[in-house]
């Protein structure tokens, strides 16, 4: 496939702070996504109509009115609607509210509620552990779900399920809530999807056919990243050995706030951006460090953030292309990449 | 005068001093810390450390205004490369101390009042970041490049008397 080329992105990316996100991401993702669509023309019968979908990650709203994270979220909200093509569906990977408060909800709700496309949802610890959930379910439906989409197997999983360390401490809400604020929080131990949600992956995918391309969502990374900072599903060998039919799975996620990219098996897993800060990446070696974005500029508040946008092409593969709002992706992401 | 009773005057204050200072050292000398002195250090350090990682994580309200902690954007004081400093920051033109840099952060980022340099909540900042770059070589002035701190091996990144909750033990 033929992948775009923008020669000097980041003089592009100079026009774009005069010009205007809007104009920027329409004219870039037009770009990308028509060169996209003329690949896939040229490979014969389709068992996919090619589409796409867009993925906004961890926006961490406070409750504070005009906190500079409400700006960020809507900056990606306005990258995803200026896209030449409108997407399918928007996915949020989940940590919408950072304290898990009701008005944070809403208030992400409300920004989000902006997207022409419909949204797709999965929580993250931030969202849940106030109120178990309650919420999230309030403003973004079912936390465990799939969906067929002009081909394509779609599934979105909990993934930030821990033991019940709360009640024989006797912990208020907030108490237990507050346990999962810290990244290298000492309580809570690692997180998965636990039994229930691979009983229920085990019948969803059961009568499906081998050949579907399948499309997974979590929070939390489906491989063993950096389990200090929860960068790992405790139980993910479990989900790909269910998903482990499939000939092409894909896996989405959040919470890292930075790219990375891992192949195991037949699953490939791409992790996204935030919109609302950059972790650092841990220390380990990453197995594809070519995904590595460049350090964010601290004196730069929008560097190392952004969205992304999933071409699905008609074989069940895709063309991704990070949007960060400011320059920061190497020569392995910056034109886009195929998973 | 004599070569030899020149030789013995010239030499005469640089051997007067050598004694003093032989005899100082006598007077100053002492044996190696023992056990329990080094403990005594040690739990000063983490005493320290534990202040510092509490202000990472948010305990001092004056330090933002916007509800973001040291700890959102450097988990494990990670990205914080103390080892690198002093050195040149773009932001202030200037090669800076660490602690230089920890204010720039309290007062851009996090929007909060910018801690007394000398004062013993900077330094609990510094001892935490510090202390969990034990290991690290020190690179002054690098800068540009990724870098991750040292892997934590405990829980906190420190040794400390766990909550007992959950698998804090």
């Amino acid at each position: 496939m033929t992948l775009i080329h923008e020669s000097n992105r980041r003089g592009f990316l100079g026009v774009m702070g005069k010009a205007g996100l809007s104009t920027f991401a329409t004219s870039a993702v037009g770009v990308n996504l028509g060169i996209v669509d003329v690949a896939v023309a040229q490979t014969g019968k389709r068992a996919v109509t090619p589409f796409r979908f867009a993925i906004i990650a961890d926006p961490h709203l406070y409750s504070a009115k005009d906190h500079v994270f409400d700006k960020q979220l809507e900056d990606a909200v306005a990258q995803v609607n200026a896209m030449a093509t409108q997407p399918d569906f928007v996915l949020i990977t989940g940590d919408v509210a950072h304290h898990g408060e009701l008005d944070q909800m809403m208030k992400g709700k409300a920004i989000l509620s902006k997207l022409k496309a419909p949204i797709r949802s999965i929580p993250g610890e931030h969202d849940w552990y106030l109120d178990m959930g309650a919420a999230w379910r309030g403003a973004f439906g079912s936390e465990t779900w799939s969906f067929d989409l002009k081909g394509v197997h779609f599934i979105g999983l909990n993934s930030i399920l821990t033991p019940d360390f709360w009640t024989a401490a006797k912990l208020t809400p907030a108490q237990r809530r507050d346990w999962f604020m810290p990244l290298n929080s000492p309580v809570p131990g690692v997180w998965g999807v636990h039994e229930k949600q691979l009983e229920w992956l085990k019948k969803d995918v059961a009568k499906i056919s081998a050949d579907v391309p399948v499309v997974i969502f979590t929070h939390s990374p489906l491989w063993d990243y950096y389990p200090r900072w929860n960068f790992q599903v405790s139980d993910s060998k479990e989900v790909r050995d269910i998903l482990g039919k499939f000939v092409n799975v894909m896996a989405y996620h959040g919470h890292v706030h930075h790219t990375v990219f891992n192949r195991i098996g037949n699953m490939t897993s791409v992790g996204t951006m935030s919109t609302s800060w950059p972790w650092p990446y841990p220390p380990v070696a990453l197995p594809y460090p070519e995904f590595q974005q460049n350090r964010a500029d601290p004196s730069n508040t929008s560097d190392g953030m952004g969205s992304a946008f999933v071409a699905m092409d008609e074989r069940g593969g895709a063309f991704v292309q990070h949007q960060p709002f400011a320059d920061t992706l190497g020569p392995a992401m910056k034109n886009g990449f195929k998973v | 005068m004599t070569t030899r009773q020149t030789l013995i005057h010239r030499l005469a204050v640089p051997l007067a001093a050598l004694v003093m200072c032989a005899a100082a050292a006598d007077v100053m000398a002492r044996e190696p810390f023992t056990a329990d002195e080094l403990k005594a250090k040690e739990d000063k350090l983490l005493s320290s450390v534990k202040r510092g990682y509490d202000m990472w994580y948010g305990a001092r309200a004056d330090m933002a205004n916007n509800g973001l902690a040291c700890a959102n954007c450097h988990p494990d004081a990670a990205a914080t490369n103390p080892q690198t400093f002093p050195k040149f920051m773009p932001m202030f033109n200037k090669v800076v101390p660490y602690r230089e840099m920890v204010n720039w952060c309290i007062l851009n980022p996090q929007g909060g009042k910018a801690l007394d340099v000398n004062s013993e909540d900077m330094t609990a900042l510094e001892a935490y970041s510090f202390y969990l770059h034990k290991g690290v070589k020190i690179d002054t002035g690098q800068v540009n490049r990724q870098t991750a701190g040292a892997e934590p091996n405990t829980a906190r990144g420190f040794v400390t008397k766990g909550t007992g909750i959950g698998f804090d033990k």
